[in-house]
């Protein structure tokens, strides 16, 4: 396997990404057997550990940046159309929004918003609408989870409030490329789950730059808090 | 896959038909929620609402009285949509989301009074729900009340959440919180509002709103 490129599973192995297992085995199933190294991303995850708000903050605009670039090379590809574009066009000016709200919140906190990390897609990810379409039906839950996981660590009301605001819309999202996808009916849960720290890493590890897949079968994943509905 | 066509919505309403209607005026539920002046979602008031800071009208409850006014916020949603699954209006995919949503609610509704139960309170007896004339005829009519209900849910979530002490339940409202964006966005798919998706941040609201949406469908107090 190529060092910088990821395999991705058809549309079909992204197609009903309904439970979070679901999710990581498709995800899994993209090239799964690599084991997780990279340094910047165990930095990362210590001091999401040892959290704090500003740390809280800079990892979700870090995932909003991935998503905004996402969405932005997307509508540059040229290949959407109809509902799809229309769908993406929205989704990528949200989380443009997005970067820009946690930024104001990091600047306005007196904290320093981290940079904006060089990416990497797989290499027919802007290929083809379909292509678009499987990888945002990836993206979203792991927004939702993420938010979701960081929720009640957070301390400050204020940002909690801000992060809750942001969250929905992630969910929000969901939705809508579950539609496109064909996922019937596209709002399917009744208790979004909350992902660890440890998820969210794993499944964004891929387009942070890393040499490879992580393993995202693996128990050590399951290792961090988890939270769940009453 | 070239073609992307959503698998809602196409069946038993005219998508054109409710696109052009999606929140037009009419609709006593929508006049009774424009007159509690919730509609709208406007930049301005949502900048006037942060500045606010709407869980600040949460705070001093107490979790309990939070999720017991939840509690009956579900029930509201859940009865409105098991009446309305039931109804015959809507049939094939549209049924199995709007079906989908009803079991959400009612999760939702079982998942508090559990907490509530928890907590040595009592849940609160629901009351006999109000809902417009004519709205479990017509899907459209539907739909409208439907559109109004999810974002008073989001809104109510969000806006207590901050206010919550116990950090399962703050865990758990946030999930929930999450499903009902999840419903505003299939509630627009079925109604053919394209984006769906077409808000960058949910609306967090004030009790005082909160309530005066619902009023109108009978929760008072």
């Amino acid at each position: 396997m190529d060092k910088q490129t990821i395999n991705v599973p058809s549309v079909e192995g992204f197609a009903q990404p309904q439970t979070r297992r679901d999710f990581f085995k498709a995800l899994a199933a993209a090239g799964a057997g690599v084991a997780l190294g990279s340094t910047a991303l165990t930095r990362k995850a210590n001091a999401q550990s040892g959290n704090g708000d500003v740390d809280i903050a800079n990892f979700a605009l870090t995932l909003e940046y991935l998503e905004a670039e996402f969405y932005n090379k997307a509508l540059d590809a040229g290949v959407l159309s109809g509902d799809a574009l229309a769908v993406v066009q929205a989704t990528a000016d949200h989380e443009n929004q997005h970067v820009d709200a946690i930024t104001s919140l990091l600047e306005g906190a007196g904290a320093k918003p981290v940079a904006k990390p060089e990416f990497t897609f797989p290499a027919d990810a802007f290929s083809s609408q379909e292509s678009i379409l499987g990888l945002a039906a990836t993206f979203e839950p792991v927004g939702v989870g993420a938010y979701l996981g960081a929720g009640p660590m957070i301390q400050s009301q204020d940002i909690l409030a801000a992060a809750g605001s942001i969250a929905v819309i992630e969910g929000e999202h969901v939705v809508a490329f579950n539609n496109l996808i064909g996922v019937v009916p596209p709002a399917n849960m009744a208790f979004p789950e909350a992902l660890t720290q440890d998820e969210v890493l794993a499944a964004v590890a891929p387009f942070m730059g890393m040499g490879g897949m992580m393993d995202t079968g693996g128990p050590a994943l399951r290792s961090g808090s988890t939270f769940r509905a009453v | 896959m070239s073609e992307v066509e959503s698998h809602i919505g196409s069946v038993g309403i005219d998508r054109e038909y409710s696109r052009r209607n999606f929140l037009k005026t009419a609709g006593w539920a929508t006049a009774a929620i424009s007159a509690a002046g919730i509609t709208g979602f406007g930049v301005a008031e949502r900048y006037a609402n942060a500045a606010d800071q709407p869980y600040k009208s949460y705070e001093g409850l107490g979790d309990v009285a939070i999720l017991s006014f939840a509690y009956l916020l579900e029930q509201l949603e859940g009865i409105f949509y098991q009446t309305g699954a039931d109804a015959g209006i809507f049939g094939g995919n549209d049924l199995t989301q709007i079906a989908a949503i009803r079991d959400h609610e009612i999760a939702h509704a079982e998942a508090l009074a559990a907490v509530i139960q928890g907590e040595g309170a009592e849940v609160p007896a629901t009351p006999e729900f109000t809902y417009p004339d004519g709205v479990f005829a017509d899907p459209v009519a539907f739909l409208k009340v439907a559109a109004t209900f999810e974002p008073v849910g989001v809104g109510a979530y969000q806006g207590a959440a901050p206010a919550l002490q116990n950090k399962d339940y703050l865990a758990s409202a946030l999930s929930i919180h999450n499903a009902e964006g999840m419903h505003v966005v299939a509630i627009n798919i079925l109604s053919g509002v394209v984006p769906p998706n077409n808000t960058a941040f949910g609306e967090a609201l004030p009790i005082q709103k909160v309530k005066a949406a619902v009023a109108p469908f009978g929760i008072t107090g």
